[in-house]
């Protein structure tokens, strides 16, 4: 398999890392909801079909990715990087 | 960020410096030699400082600055561009990030404060080995070790890239026509070292 | 024996005479040989036993198809099984070895398994050995009994023991047209992909580039010529010989195998023997061609018998004459011509038996040009000859009906060619997923339409093809008649499989094990699948075909593998290292570093080595290279609030100039790992991770700010190799550091535990920190990594008035033990901060990764283990790994949890080791047993005690 980092351009997929379903929503940092944080940690869609995931490059520019992958075919629709946020600058 | 004493690099002491290829680069000619001459010529760059410099999110553009300040060179905001000059070599290796080498002392120091607050700097001086190798038969013996595509078309000179070999994280820069550096972890360095060697026996190789 | 060289023609080089050695028979032939042409040219036609029943055979074909032909070469002692001899290109000094003959090819014992023909029936294994024991002749205890008996008489050929010194290498390549194949048609295309400006690797199975036009005669070799030349000068195309592209991967990845120098008697210097190419291509033109397919009829298998195809090419390639006296049996026009060709060589064909009823035109023009007779509407229905083939026997044969009816005839002749059709190569098609297509027309599976990363040319695409009759089996009675012949599966094997309920091509395949042999089923596949739709009764593309898997053909395991093992496994060094191996030190793996175990003195064992050297610790000084600790550096205005997010503790009120110890959980709430992470700046930490785990905190922490916390302003930097690092442990610890340390003061309160100073050893600026892992009052020095060695010299220079001594992995792990610290063998990924009794680290404040998961009733139920400590109370051996059980040796009990690590105190001289138990805390003062009732069998009586055995209060340390 090859995944197109937009960073590195198209590279084997021994370089890169499977860290799970991107499409789950982690709780806020200060949630106490155990049943929602449950959900988060365990409970999976597992698609036959298309799916977003979190692969890393760990075997390039380090950056994690998100691929649309289809679990049937192997193929690759879409990769991107995660979505950026204003950096937050508290007084540090 | 008032204290930027953490900042400041350990320069590389020579006195004091081992490289950790000691004992391995026994100068010569080895391998399948031709009347060519040698497929290779590999080499240790000792000396070096070495620095990586990395943005926040928003400041890539601030720190290409910065390091054009201090390296004197100017940077793409294409992925991977680069510079290879005799005495710096700067390139983008991953989003935000830059790998600076170069001969003077306190490069690294220079670097952290030209980018200041808008970036990191952070001392690999003595974390990287960066090894060279030129010669004909450069990319044949690297496409043994890396899945990248080494071709003129693919890989422009200036241009760096990070990739592995195994378990071995390996920056890859194009510095000359068919010459590349290889910065591996020093941990790593002899066993890389070896490899290449052994890569290199059947084109005939020059250790100088 | 009588030579079948002709005087002429052939790609061999008759001028170089190459010796070798077949079964032990010194053999001459010619550079461009394979040993089947070189062997055939000797008079030598049976060349192995078959799988199963040991029968005789010789070769079926000439190329990679071949499935009969399987030798062993040996070469300084390995042996290298099931190579194909018709790819097997001859030098001087070959040994090779015919399989599956015991004890000797001509005589074989075994082949009394063909008079026992039922019993080895399709299923006889799963039906004999699997299921339970009724009787003595049946079930699984039954196979324990007889597995050796059957792995000697069964299967191929058998691998060597001896280390292969053969070199491999890998190769990556890239290109935007991968040309599969170079006959005519994969020429062209390469030509026509350069034409357009695209850069082409051309892959070609055999020694030769050209495939048929090799051996299709001269206007075909001299197109192939111009086209080759053409290509050569290119410096946009590689083309590769003796490489066979074997799989496909994902994203048009292709894996070949370059044979470089199985050809030679000697690689090159520096020359690998095999290469495995792995070729990211754009678009990949598959112009595999075709493999002529044999015919299923009794006895179709006695050497002699052999495809038309191989005849030509042995003839055209080798200058190799098959046969004096040659029929032909075929169901299409292919093999008309080859029988002209070898009339023309001195060939004589009495006959072409065709089961059509009807001879075409231009067919029987060749056959009288053949000077044969041609038999419409016939069929062989057997062959004789023992072991060789010697005569035939024909009927007339109705292709409507299938049946033979009639009178037998008999014909002598030395050879009988055979042409079933032509079936395209589509593996590397299939292997993509595609599903293949039925031509009625052609009687074979062809690839589908290609798109844009894919086509196929030539006959691979059905062009080219003479159609056959629908026909691929002779029912008739008499001897065995093959469908797959390496792994001996016939006819009847196929039926029995159908009369069993087996309805699916996949399944039959796997009950049959039709095509799962080292060919898989090249020649077989077809009329196996042919075979079954008749049984089933219906149409064959209802029947489907298998998918291909790879490999094509085999690849060697050392071209896949060996440069991730023995000398070529990567290790990672600490820049002290060459000191410790000068010091006496056994080095030991941990992950890919190597670390000291203990420096042993003369005489000493590792045991008393670390017990020296773990006491010297406790009562002088010892030093330690720490340099294998993962170091995270980790800068920017947000660290302090990722710090305090990702650990349990809090780092954002930690002073500049400190560090303190952390602990991770994962996001389920367990434990992860545990370090010190230092303030060096207000927005500047340096985290220390253990050695095992550096890789996967730097993934978890790099996760968290691409994936979750996209907003915060952090930078991570693996440092790891960036500092060297030497713990120097020990009441006399401070004495060393005064006596060598510059710029900064080290006492106890310029550097009490957790402080950090800055200063030089030796003019070398290092930074110091002082931690404790052994328990006694300890100082961790970084300096650059250059410099390791001079520090270290420094510190050893300084320490030598105390007695300083080097300490190794060992010796850490009692120290460790004793203190009752914890490491991965605690933080296995099932225990919590509460079980290791870090819940102190627990902040009640501010939320962190995993805080709220580990409040869930399984990880806070006070049964859990807990870390205790155990003491050996009979003096006997603790046991890592032993369970902790409340009962006798006879009757244990249960496991109430395992023990983690042991020792041998080196202060208490007893031994000692810390477990996780069930209620842990509640059994401190109690006894129960270590028990290993499967490695050492101990049944150890231990006595708990608090984890901590040493200075639980920390005096020493904070002294």
């Amino acid at each position: 398999m090859i995944i197109t980092c937009p960073h590195c351009g198209p590279r084997d997929l021994a370089e890169f890392s499977y860290k799970g379903d991107a499409t789950r929503t982690r709780p806020g940092t200060a949630s106490g909801d155990l049943a929602h944080w449950n959900a988060y940690v365990y409970e999976r869609e597992n698609p036959a079909g298309q799916h977003r995931e979190f692969w890393q490059h760990t075997g390039g520019c380090r950056k994690h990715l998100i691929v649309t992958r289809d679990t049937l075919t192997h193929a690759i629709s879409h990769v991107e990087f995660p979505p950026t946020k204003a950096p937050r600058r508290s007084g540090a | 960020m008032a204290d930027r004493r953490s900042f400041v690099a350990d320069p590389v002491i020579a006195a004091h410096a081992a490289s950790p290829l000691q004992g391995l680069k026994r100068p010569g000619e080895f391998g399948a030699l031709t009347d060519d001459g040698p497929g290779v010529f590999l080499t240790e760059r000792t000396g070096l400082s070495i620095g990586e410099v990395a943005s926040w999110k928003d400041s890539e553009g601030k720190c290409r600055v910065a390091i054009r300040a201090v390296a004197g060179v100017m940077l793409n905001v294409a992925p991977g561009s680069g510079t290879a000059k005799l005495e710096i070599n700067v390139f983008n290796f991953a989003p935000g990030r830059w790998l600076v080498a170069g001969t003077k002392p306190d490069l690294v120091a220079q670097l952290a404060g030209s980018v200041g607050e808008d970036g990191s700097v952070t001392d690999l001086s003595h974390g990287r080995v960066v090894i060279r190798i030129d010669g004909p038969k450069s990319r044949w013996v690297l496409s043994k070790l890396f899945a990248i595509n080494f071709a003129n078309t693919a890989f422009a000179r200036g241009q760096g890239l990070a990739t592995m070999h195994h378990d071995i994280t390996a920056l890859v820069q194009r510095v000359g026509e068919d010459a590349f550096d290889i910065h591996v972890f020093r941990s790593f360095a002899r066993s890389f070292w070896s490899l290449l060697r052994r890569s290199s026996e059947e084109v005939g190789y020059r250790i100088d | 024996m009588t030579s079948h060289r002709l005087t002429s023609g052939g790609r061999i080089d008759r001028t170089k005479t190459v010796r070798f050695t077949f079964d032990g028979v010194r053999y001459s032939g010619f550079a461009g040989d394979t040993l089947a042409s070189a062997l055939l040219a000797n008079g030598i036609r049976l060349l192995g036993r078959s799988f199963k029943y040991h029968r005789p055979r010789g070769l079926l074909a000439a190329g990679y198809e071949e499935p009969n032909a399987l030798v062993t070469v040996i070469e300084q002692g390995v042996r290298e099984p099931n190579i194909r001899a018709t790819e097997l290109e001859v030098f001087d000094g070959l040994v090779a070895q015919s399989q599956n003959r015991f004890p000797s090819l001509g005589h074989d014992l075994m082949a009394v398994n063909g008079l026992a023909g039922k019993t080895f029936s399709a299923g006889f294994y799963y039906k004999t050995f699997m299921g339970p024991a009724i009787g003595p002749l049946k079930g699984t205890r039954f196979w324990r009994f007889c597995e050796h008996f059957i792995r000697r008489a069964a299967g191929l050929g058998s691998a060597g023991t001896v280390p292969d010194p053969a070199r491999y290498e890998r190769m990556n390549a890239f290109c935007d047209v991968l040309v599969v194949g170079s006959g005519p048609s994969g020429l062209e295309a390469a030509r026509k992909a350069v034409a357009e400006g695209k850069s082409v690797i051309l892959c070609e199975t055999e020694a030769a580039l050209g495939g048929t036009a090799n051996w299709s005669g001269p206007d075909a070799a001299s197109f192939a010529e111009t086209l080759i030349s053409g290509l050569r000068d290119n410096q946009d195309v590689r083309l590769l010989n003796r490489t066979t592209v074997w799989g496909r991967y994902d994203g048009n990845t292709f894996a070949a195998l370059e044979r470089i120098a199985d050809h030679k008697a000697k690689p090159a210097t520096g020359e690998a023997r095999h290469r495995h190419w792995v070729i990211r291509a754009g678009h990949v033109v598959l112009a595999t061609g075709a493999l002529e397919r044999a015919m299923v009829f009794p006895g179709n298998d006695r050497p002699g018998v052999m495809l038309a195809s191989a005849a030509l090419r042995f003839a055209r390639s080798y200058g190799v004459l098959i046969g004096r006296r040659i029929v032909v049996f075929a169901n299409n026009d292919s093999a008309y011509e080859t029988a002209a060709i070898l009339h023309r060589l001195g060939a004589e064909i009495p006959a072409i038996i065709d089961p059509r009823p009807v001879v075409g035109d231009w067919a029987q023009s060749l056959a009288d040009e053949a000077g044969a007779k041609t038999l419409p509407a016939h069929a062989i229905v057997g062959s004789g000859g023992d072991p060789e083939l010697d005569s035939v026997l024909m009927q007339p044969f109705n292709l409507e009906t299938g049946k033979l009816s009639g009178p037998k005839r008999g014909f002598a002749c030395d050879t009988l060619l055979v042409s079933g059709g032509w079936s395209p190569v589509l593996h590397l098609a299939s292997q993509a997923g595609t599903k293949p297509v039925w031509s009625d027309k052609l009687q074979a599976f062809l690839p589908p339409e290609g798109d844009d990363h894919w086509h196929a040319v030539g006959s691979c695409a059905g062009e080219g093809i003479e159609p056959p009759a629908p026909v691929f089996e002779i029912k008739a009675k008499g001897d065995k008649a093959f469908v797959d012949f390496q792994h001996d599966v016939t006819a009847d094997d196929v039926r029995l499989a159908h009369r069993e309920g087996f309805q699916s091509v996949e399944h039959l395949k796997r009950y049959t094990t039709l095509g799962m042999a080292t060919d898989q089923g090249k020649t077989a596949n077809v009329p196996g699948m042919a075979i079954m739709a008749d049984a089933l009764g219906k149409p064959i593309p209802d029947v489907g075909t298998t998918r291909f898997r790879p490999p094509f053909t085999g690849a060697s395991l050392g071209a896949l593998a060996a440069e991730r093992f023995a000398d070529l496994r990567p290790e990672r060094l600490t820049p002290m290292h060459h000191w410790h191996e000068e010091h006496g030190a056994g080095m030991m793996s941990a992950g890919l570093w190597m670390r000291p175990e203990s420096y042993n003195q003369p005489g000493e064992t590792v045991e008393d080595a670390y017990l020296r050297e773990a006491r010297i610790v406790r009562r002088g000084v010892g030093i330690v290279d720490v340099s294998t600790l993962g170091k995270i550096d980790i800068k920017g205005p947000d660290a302090a609030e990722f710090l305090n997010r990702v650990y349990t503790n809090n780092f954002a009120k930690l002073a500049v100039g400190k560090a303190r110890y952390g602990l991770m959980l994962r996001e389920d709430g367990f434990a992860f790992d545990d370090g010190t992470t230092w303030r060096l700046a207000n927005s500047h930490y340096l985290m220390t991770t253990t050695t095992a785990n550096a890789g996967p905190v730097m993934q978890h922490l790099e996760y968290f700010l691409d994936c979750i916390w996209p907003d915060l302003s952090v930078n991570l930097t693996s440092v790891t190799d960036q500092w060297a690092g030497a713990a120097v442990a020990g009441p006399k610890s401070r004495e060393v550091l005064a006596a060598c340390v510059t710029g900064t003061a080290v006492d106890n309160e310029v550097l009490p535990l957790m402080g950090i100073v800055h200063g030089k050893i030796n003019g070398i600026p290092v930074m110091i920190c002082r931690l404790s892992f052994s328990g006694e009052r300890a100082y961790e020095i970084y300096c650059g990594a250059h410099h390791g060695q001079a520090v270290w010299n420094a510190l050893i220079e300084a320490g030598q008035p105390h007695g300083i001594q080097p300490y190794g992995l060992e010796a850490l792990g009692a120290l460790r033990i004793e203190k009752g610290h914890v490491t991965g063998a605690e933080i296995d990924g099932r225990t919590t901060a509460h079980d290791l009794h870090l819940d102190w680290m627990l902040s009640k404040k501010t939320p962190f990764i995993g805080s709220v998961m580990l409040t869930r009733e399984g990880l806070t139920d006070p049964d859990r283990w807990s870390l205790v400590g155990v003491i050996s109370s009979s003096g006997e051996k603790l046991r890592g790994g032993s369970h902790i059980v409340e009962g006798t040796k006879d009757a244990p009990g249960r496991s109430l949890g395992h023990i983690t690590a042991t020792c041998l105190s080196p202060l208490y001289g007893k031994h000692i080791g810390l477990a996780l138990v069930e209620n842990g805390n509640t059994r401190i003062g109690t006894r129960a047993f270590a028990t290993d009732p499967v490695r050492s069998e101990t049944h150890v009586p231990v006595e708990f005690v608090s984890h901590h055995f040493y200075d639980p209060k920390g005096v020493k340390m904070n002294g």
